[in-house]
C-alpha cells in the first residue's frame, strides 16, 4: 500500500504508524511523548497531522494513528501549526523556566501570555515516559497520581518507593529534564530516597547505586559479578577477545 | 371476582420520591392493607420513577388513573378508604393546573405528561422491578423469545439497522451498523457492555431505568449477544446507585431462574450471562475505551479509537458497548417492528429520547418526548414554563461538556443533528434550564470547573486547556478579567476541541464557546465595565434599592439572612458590607424596587 505523506509517496504496511513511516521517508513530524523504544503515549499531541480521506481533513495523532487505507497525509497546515503554537503556549505556561521548551518556545515563535499564574519549579509536563520506562524494567516505582489538572508523577502516596533501585532510567527518558538526580559523597538522592552508589573496581569512579547493581545481575544471573562501570566493562571484554583471539593465532 | 377489577396501587420509588419518603408511603400501605380484614381488591407496588418528580411522592391508581401528589405516609389511610373501598378522590392530593388552579384526576390530562411518548420508559413507573412476571405481563421477554425461537441473528441486526435506532449515551451511533460490524469479526469471544456509568452531574435518566425496569436491558443486551455471537455480558453501574446494583441483581437472579440468561437460553442452545461491574464513579469512566479500561482492571482512562471496541473492544476482543437507554429501545423495537419504530421522530433521528428535566422549570422530573419536538415545548408545555414566572434565559445541554442554548434557538426541534449545529449536543440527556438570574460566565466557570477536575488530565490539550480556560473563566468572574481574554479562550477552546485525545477534551470548550456565541455582550460586561448582568459574580455586583419604587413594606428586610436591611429614614437601603448577594431579597419584593448595579469602586 501506498499513501501521500507532504505530496512524497511513501510505502506502509496496514496498521503501520503514521509516525513510523512518515519517519522512515525523512518527513520530520515532532514528537514530545514517543521514543521508538517506548511507543504509543499519545499525550502529548505535537505529532496531529491531518489526514485527507473522502474529500473530508481529519485532525490526528501520528504516533498511535494505523493506517488503514491509501490516504493523504499533511503534517504542516496552517491548522496544524497554529494548534501546535496553542500546545507550546500551554506547556511553556506550565514549565516557564525549563530550557528544552523555551527552545520549542523560539523555534515555533510563540510567546507566552503573561496573564497566566506560573509555577517556576515546575519542570514536568506529564509525558509519561519515565513512568513507561520504569514499567519496562518491571519496577512500576512511579506512576500518575490524581485526575484532572492536579494529576502528577509520584511514587506511592509520595513515599520513598519499595521498589525503586535509582537506576535512573526515568531521568534518562525525560524529555524535559524533569527528574534529578543528585549524585553527592557516594550518594544518589532521587524520588525521595537515597542509594548507595558503587565505584569500579577498575577506575574508580561511581557509576551506580548498589539496588541497581544488584537488580540487574540478579535479573541476568549473574553469580560474582565484577563491580565494574560501563566503560571498563567494555574495555575488559575487548581485552578478554584479544586473550581469545590470541590463543587461537598461537 | 377476576383480576381486572383489582386496583393497583403503584408507589413512585425512584430517586425523587425516595428521597422525600415515599418508601414510608410504600410500608404503610402494604401494612395497611395486609391488617385489613374486609376484602380489598388492590395491590400495592413500589414501581420506578413516574416522572413529575417535583410533585412526589406520587401515587398512582389503576386502571382509573388516579395521580396523587405530594402523598405523606398519613395519607394512606384516607386513601385507602375514599379511594379504595370507595371509589372517591381526595381532591386535595390531586395535581393543580398551574393556569386553572383546579385539579386534574389523571396523569393524561396532565401537561407534563401529555405531549410524552414512553418507549425506552414504557415499564418504569407501571411495573414492580422486583417481579419478573410484571415484566413478562408487559410482553416482557417475548422479543428474545421471537428472535430465539422464530427468526434470526440476521434478523435481529436487520430490524435494529432498519429502526435507524442511533446510540442514546452521546455521540448518536447508529446502533445497527455497530452490532452488524461486530457480528463481521470472526474473532472470539465476543462481548455485550452496557454502560451505566451516567456520570453526568444532576442526571437520572439511566439510573431511572435500570431502577425501574431493569429486564428490559437485560433483554436488550442478550437479544444483541445473540445476534453477534458473544456469551459474556458487562454491566457497569455506578457505585452510588445502590438501588439500580440491587434491583439489576435481583432481576439477573430472576431471569437465570425462568431461562432467560444462563445456558441453553429458552431450550435455543444459546448460553449468555451478565456480570454486574461496579463503576468507580468518575465521569470519564463513561468514555467507551475508559470503562473498557475500568472493567479490565485497569485505570479508567481513554485510549485513541482509531481502532473501534467493535473490533478490538474488552481484553481486546469484539465487543459491542451501548447505553442503558439503548437497550431498553430494543425489544420495543423487535416486537413492534422497525417501521413502527421509524415513524416517531425525526429523518435522521428516530424514537425518543429521555431528560432528565431540572433547573429553574415548574415540573422538574423524568420525561421521554419524540425526538424532534421543540425545545420550547419541553420547556414550557411539559415543563410548564419557568419557576416564578421569570423569564427564560438558556437550556444547557447534554451534560458539563453541552452547551448553552438562548431563548432565539428555542423553537429548535430536538434531536441529534440540531442541537450539534446549535453548538450543544445531545449528550445523554441533561437538561437544565435556567432564569435570568443565572450569570452565564459562571456558568461556563461551574462547568469547567467540574471538567478540569474529572478529565483524566492524560493529554495536554485538555489537561492544560481546561486549566487556562478556568483561570481565565475565574479571573472574569471575580473582575481581573483583561483585554485580549476573549481571543485567548477561543484560541485555546478552538486546539482543545480538536487536538484532545478523547470525547471528553474534545467537547469541554462547548460551555465556554456556546456562550461566548450568545452571550458575549455579558462577558464583555464583566471584562469592561466590572459589572455582572445577573447579579450572580459577587465581586462584580451590589443590590441597591431604588427609592422612588420602594414602598417601604420592610419585606425584603425580614427575608434578608444577614440582616443586612435596614429603614434609614423614610426608605429601606442595603449594607453593602453585610450583604452576600443571595438574592432573597429581590425574589421578596413586590415593587421591583431592588436594583443589581456593578462592582463598588470603594471596596
Ligand atoms: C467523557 C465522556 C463521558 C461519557 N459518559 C457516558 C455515560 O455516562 N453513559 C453512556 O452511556 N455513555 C457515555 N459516554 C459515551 C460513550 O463513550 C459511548 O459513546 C456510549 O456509551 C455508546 O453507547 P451508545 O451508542 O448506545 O450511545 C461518554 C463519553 C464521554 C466522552
Ligand atoms: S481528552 Fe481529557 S479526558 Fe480524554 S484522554 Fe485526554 S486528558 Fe483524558
Ligand atoms: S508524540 Fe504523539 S502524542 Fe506525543
Amino acid at each position: 500500500m501506498q499513501i501521500v505523506i507532504d505530496g512524497k509517496t511513501c510505502d506502509a504496511k496496514r496498521g503501520e504508524f503514521l509516525l513510523d513511516i512518515a519517519k522512515r521517508n525523512g518527513i520530520d513530524i515532532p514528537t514530545l511523548c514517543h521514543l521508538d523504544a517506548l511507543p504509543g503515549e499519545g499525550n502529548c499531541r505535537m505529532c496531529i497531522v491531518e489526514v485527507l480521506e473522502r474529500g473530508r481533513s481529519r485532525v490526528v495523532t501520528s504516533c498511535i494513528y494505523p493506517v488503514k487505507r491509501p490516504v493523504e497525509v499533511l503534517t504542516n497546515t496552517p491548522k496544524i501549526i497554529k494548534m501546535r503554537k496553542t500546545l507550546v503556549m500551554l506547556l511553556a505556561s506550565r514549565v516557564p523556566e525549563n530550557d528544552m521548551i523555551y527552545q520549542l518556545c523560539e523555534q515555533y515563535d510563540v510567546k507566552p501570555p503573561m496573564r497566566f499564574t506560573k509555577d517556576p519549579t515546575e519542570e514536568c509536563i506529564l509525558c509519561r515516559l519515565c513512568v513507561r520506562a520504569c514499567e519496562e524494567i518491571k519496577l512500576n516505582a512511579i506512576s500518575t497520581v490524581n485526575r484532572g489538572i492536579t494529576k502528577k508523577i509520584s511514587t506511592p502516596f509520595d513515599e520513598p518507593s519499595d521498589t525503586c533501585i535509582g537506576c535512573g532510567a526515568c531521568a534518562y527518558v525525560c524529555p524535559t529534564n524533569a527528574i534529578k538526580i543528585h549524585d553527592k559523597n557516594g550518594k544518589r538522592y532521587m524520588w525521595n530516597k537515597s542509594f548507595e552508589l558503587l565505584k569500579c573496581e577498575k577506575c574508580g569512579e561511581y557509576f551506580t547505586t548498589r539496588e541497581n547493581f544488584e537488580y540487574v545481575n540478579k535479573q541476568l544471573e549473574c553469580k560474582e559479578p565484577k563491580i565494574l562501570c560501563d566503560k571498563c566493562k567494555k574495555t575488559q571484554a575487548q581485552e578478554n577477545l584479544r586473550d581469545i583471539f590470541s590463543t587461537y593465532e598461537m | 371476582m377476576n383480576d381486572m377489577d383489582k386496583k393497583s396501587i403503584l408507589v413512585c420509588c425512584g430517586p425523587g420520591c425516595l428521597s422525600d419518603n415515599s418508601d414510608e408511603v410504600l410500608a404503610n400501605f402494604k401494612q395497611k392493607l395486609q391488617g385489613q380484614d374486609i376484602d380489598i381488591k388492590a395491590v400495592v407496588k413500589g414501581t420506578g420513577c413516574q416522572g413529575l418528580c417535583e410533585m412526589g411522592p406520587l401515587v398512582r391508581i389503576l386502571p382509573q388513573d388516579i395521580l396523587y401528589c405530594k402523598v405523606r405516609a398519613a395519607d394512606v389511610d384516607e386513601i385507602i378508604e375514599k379511594t379504595i373501598i370507595g371509589n372517591d378522590i381526595v381532591e386535595r392530593l390531586l395535581y393543580h393546573d398551574t393556569d386553572s388552579k383546579k385539579g386534574v384526576v389523571s396523569s393524561n390530562q396532565i401537561d407534563f405528561y401529555r405531549g410524552q411518548k414512553k418507549i425506552a420508559l414504557r415499564n418504569v413507573g407501571l411495573i414492580d422491578p422486583k417481579n419478573i412476571d410484571d415484566y413478562i405481563a408487559q410482553d416482557g421477554y417475548s422479543a428474545l423469545k421471537k428472535v430465539l425461537t422464530q427468526e434470526s441473528r440476521e434478523y435481529a441486526i436487520d430490524e435494529i439497522e432498519r429502526s435507524g435506532l442511533r446510540g442514546r449515551g452521546g455521540a448518536g451511533f447508529p446502533t445497527g451498523i455497530k452490532w452488524r460490524q461486530c457480528a463481521e469479526f470472526e474473532e472470539k469471544p465476543k462481548y455485550v457492555i452496557c454502560n451505566g456509568d451516567e456520570g453526568d452531574p444532576g442526571a437520572f435518566m439511566d439510573r431511572s431505568i435500570i431502577e425501574g425496569d431493569p429486564h428490559s436491558v437485560i433483554e436488550g443486551m442478550t437479544i444483541c449477544a445473540y445476534a453477534i455471537g458473544a456469551n459474556n455480558g458487562f454491566m457497569y453501574i455506578r457505585d452510588e446507585y445502590f438501588l439500580a446494583i440491587s434491583n439489576m441483581t435481583h432481576a439477573l437472579k430472576q431471569a437465570r431462574a425462568s431461562g432467560f440468561l444462563g445456558k441453553n437460553i429458552l431450550g435455543s442452545g444459546f448460553d449468555f450471562d451478565i456480570e454486574i461491574v461496579r463503576g468507580g464513579g468518575a465521569f470519564v469512566c463513561g468514555e467507551s475505551t475508559a470503562l473498557i479500561a475500568s472493567i479490565e482492571g485497569r485505570v479508567g482512562e481513554p485510549r485513541a479509537k482509531y481502532i473501534h471496541s467493535n473490533e478490538q473492544g474488552l481484553w481486546y476482543k469484539p465487543t459491542v458497548l451501548n447505553n442503558v437507554e439503548t437497550w431498553a429501545n430494543v425489544p420495543f423495537i423487535i416486537n413492534q417492528g422497525a417501521e413502527r419504530f421509524g415513524k416517531i421522530g425525526t429523518k435522521k433521528s428516530k424514537g425518543t429520547k429521555v431528560f432528565s428535566l431540572v433547573g429553574k422549570v415548574k415540573n422538574t422530573g423524568l420525561i421521554e418526548v419524540p425526538m424532534g419536538m421543540p425545545l420550547r415545548q419541553i420547556i414550557f408545555d411539559i415543563g410548564g414554563g419557568i419557576n416564578g414566572n421569570r423569564k427564560f434565559k438558556a437550556v444547557q445541554t447534554g451534560g458539563p461538556s453541552g452547551g448553552c442554548i438562548p431563548e432565539d434557538h428555542l423553537d429548535i426541534n430536538v434531536d441529534f443533528d440540531s442541537l450539534a449545529e446549535a453548538g450543544s449536543m445531545m449528550g445523554s440527556g441533561g437538561m437544565i434550564v435556567m432564569d435570568d438570574r443565572s450569570c452565564m460566565v459562571d456558568v461556563a466557570r461551574y462547568y469547567l470547573n467540574f471538567l478540569s477536575g474529572e478529565s483524566c488530565g492524560k493529554c495536554i490539550p485538555c489537561r492544560e486547556g481546561i486549566k487556562r480556560m478556568l483561570e481565565i473563566l475565574n479571573d472574569i468572574c471575580c473582575g481581573k478579567g483583561r483585554e485580549g481574554d476573549l481571543e485567548l479562550l477561543m484560541e485555546i477552546a478552538e486546539t482543545v476541541e480538536e487536538a484532545s485525545l478523547c470525547g471528553l477534551g474534545k467537547t469541554a470548550p462547548n460551555p465556554v464557546i456556546t456562550t461566548l456565541r450568545y452571550f458575549k455582550d455579558e462577558y464583555i460586561a464583566h471584562i469592561k465595565e466590572k459589572r455582572c448582568p445577573a447579579g450572580v459574580c459577587r465581586e462584580l455586583t451590589s443590590y441597591h434599592i431604588d427609592q422612588e419604587l420602594c414602598r417601604g413594606c420592610g419585606l425584603c428586610s425580614k427575608q434578608c439572612p444577614q440582616d443586612a436591611i435596614a429603614k434609614r429614614d423614610k426608605y429601606f437601603a442595603i449594607d453593602e458590607s453585610l450583604c452576600v448577594k443571595c438574592g432573597s431579597c429581590i425574589d421578596t419584593c413586590r415593587f421591583d424596587a431592588i436594583k443589581v448595579g456593578g462592582r463598588i469602586s470603594c471596596k
